[in-house]
């Protein structure tokens, strides 16, 4: 793949922040937003999974004082998410850590966004995260409930903040194109003759960073609240 | 609305044994009579033992069966117990609905939702489904037609503006029924999650106190009212637990007089 003329420069000057917990899924997304002309500063610093004056001081950290990003683009899993394992195997500490934490990380972690945002008037935040929720999987109970966890609230705070001009979407991408570590995972599969209408799955530097870039383009302003199949067609839900 | 007539569905559930958390009242209450209508032998787990006991009291007046056991379902011990108490006194365990639903699910806005309101309100929702699905899985995959049925809602579908903590938890059970229904699979046991609107006392006071607001409200409902929670919720959980939905699962059914029509 290389990179499409239409996103080259669709980002210039643009500030986006990258930010990722647990599973290195972003760092493709990331070049790709670079490539499009933004500022990209990414940031896997683990305060963002801490308390909100934790968060804060990541949110610091990472743009300084005054700065609101035009584009946040979020993977926020923790370890006890991404890993296989039947429900039955799981303590209730680790389904908590799995299940439940990685909802109220990102509850404060928009919430440190928006304080930002909001005032700004604009930008747009968008989760990236593996499809696999929406279809569920073996072995993935806790990854499926935090992921769809995290799905919901985006939907809440896009009909909250969509008045000041702030955006929030998800965007569902074939597991695999995400990371290698999905190869591992018993994925459902389509059993259609043709499972990917594309016939190959998606490139994170050039598809995925192009469908952000595009949500935080003028031409992108209009989407909040929306669940957007970056799977090259694979499931074409609902 | 005319009451429904149950004769059409009495024996649906013969011989199976139920646990309907949060039946204390409400939306449970009435689920657990409509399994118990519909033949099932009914264990009414929640904390209030008045309410519970009331419960009771209307299924055994309606020709049921059904016994009280206090639970707290974020107690993981509280649970266990119950399960073993079910199995005890009815030989067996076919069938668990998990209504529960925290008494601190009102509107919040993300900034203020702190960390005792969010324990509270994923103890509840998620703690006690890991809770529930330890303590009964053996039972169920045993019985060879186990159900497993959440009660989830369409605002962890559509996205309820005002509560995004209660929107986040109800989404994030319809992950939880997704991925379990692939993981239980394989033993027959079928997860699903009812999203239901529900005529509750709480509707009901909300609606009343403002004529003109309760007619805007019914537009969203083609069926024009919102539903009885045994007549109208109660038949459709009644379905969903029996053989005639037996190879339906890993779904959110909405029940609410087609109210949410997204999907």
């Amino acid at each position: 793949m290389t990179t499409s003329a239409s996103t080259h420069g669709a980002l210039d000057g643009a500030l986006a922040l990258v930010v990722e917990l647990g599973l290195p899924l972003l760092s493709g997304v990331g070049e790709g937003l670079q490539d499009a002309g933004a500022e990209v500063v990414a940031s896997r610093d683990p305060r963002w999974a801490g308390s909100r004056e934790d968060v804060d001081a990541a949110l610091l950290a990472a743009l300084g004082p005054d700065r609101s990003p035009a584009l946040v683009v979020l993977s926020l899993l923790g370890e006890e998410t991404t890993a296989f394992r039947p429900l039955g195997d799981l303590d209730l500490q680790a389904w908590r850590a799995g299940a439940a934490d990685p909802i109220r990380v990102a509850m404060r972690v928009l919430a440190a966004l928006g304080a930002r945002m909001k005032p700004a008037g604009r930008g747009t935040i968008l989760f990236l995260a593996p499809s696999l929720s929406l279809v569920g999987g073996a072995g993935m109970v806790a990854l499926s409930t935090a992921l769809e966890g995290q799905r919901g609230l985006m939907k809440s705070i896009a009909r909250q903040w969509g008045a000041t001009g702030v955006t929030v979407n998800w965007a569902a991408a074939a597991p695999r194109a995400l990371s290698p570590h999905f190869d591992a995972a018993d994925l459902a599969a389509k059993g259609d003759a043709v499972p990917i209408a594309l016939g190959r799955r998606p490139d994170a530097r050039t598809e995925i960073a192009a469908l952000a870039a595009w949500l935080a383009s003028p031409a992108g302003r209009g989407v909040t609240g929306a669940t957007l199949m970056v799977d090259g067609g694979e499931w074409m839900v609902p | 609305m005319t009451m429904l007539d149950w004769t059409s569905m009495a024996g649906l559930l013969a011989g199976r044994v139920a646990i309907v958390t949060g039946a204390s009242g409400g939306v449970g209450r009435g689920l657990a009579r409509a399994l118990a209508l519909s033949g099932a032998r009914v264990v009414v787990a929640a904390r209030s033992p008045a309410g519970g006991q009331e419960t009771v009291a209307l299924i055994e007046a309606e020709g049921g069966r059904a016994l009280f056991v206090a639970t707290d379902v974020c107690d993981a011990t509280a649970v266990r117990r119950t399960v073993e108490a079910t199995v005890q006194a009815f030989g067996g365990l076919d069938i668990v609905v998990h209504n529960a639903a925290s008494t601190l699910a009102r509107p919040t806005p993300l900034e203020d939702i702190d960390d005792a309101l969010w324990a509270e309100q994923a103890g509840v929702s998620l703690d006690a489904l890991h809770h529930l699905a330890h303590a009964a899985l053996p039972h169920l995959r045993d019985t060879g037609r186990g159900r497993l049925l959440v009660l989830s809602s369409a605002q962890g579908q559509h996205g309820g503006a005002m509560n995004p903590a209660y929107t986040a938890l109800k989404a994030a059970q319809r992950g939880f029924v997704k991925a379990l229904a692939r993981e239980w699979g394989p033993y027959d046991i079928v997860v699903n999650a009812l999203a239901p609107a529900a005529l509750t006392d709480a509707a009901k006071a909300y609606l009343e106190a403002d004529p003109e607001r309760t007619r805007e409200a019914m537009k969203s409902f083609p069926l024009g009212r919102m539903g009885d929670m045994r007549d109208d919720i109660g038949p459709a959980a009644v379905a969903m637990c029996s053989d005639l939905w037996r190879y339906v699962t890993g779904q959110t059914v909405n029940v609410d007089g087609g109210y949410y029509t997204a999907l």
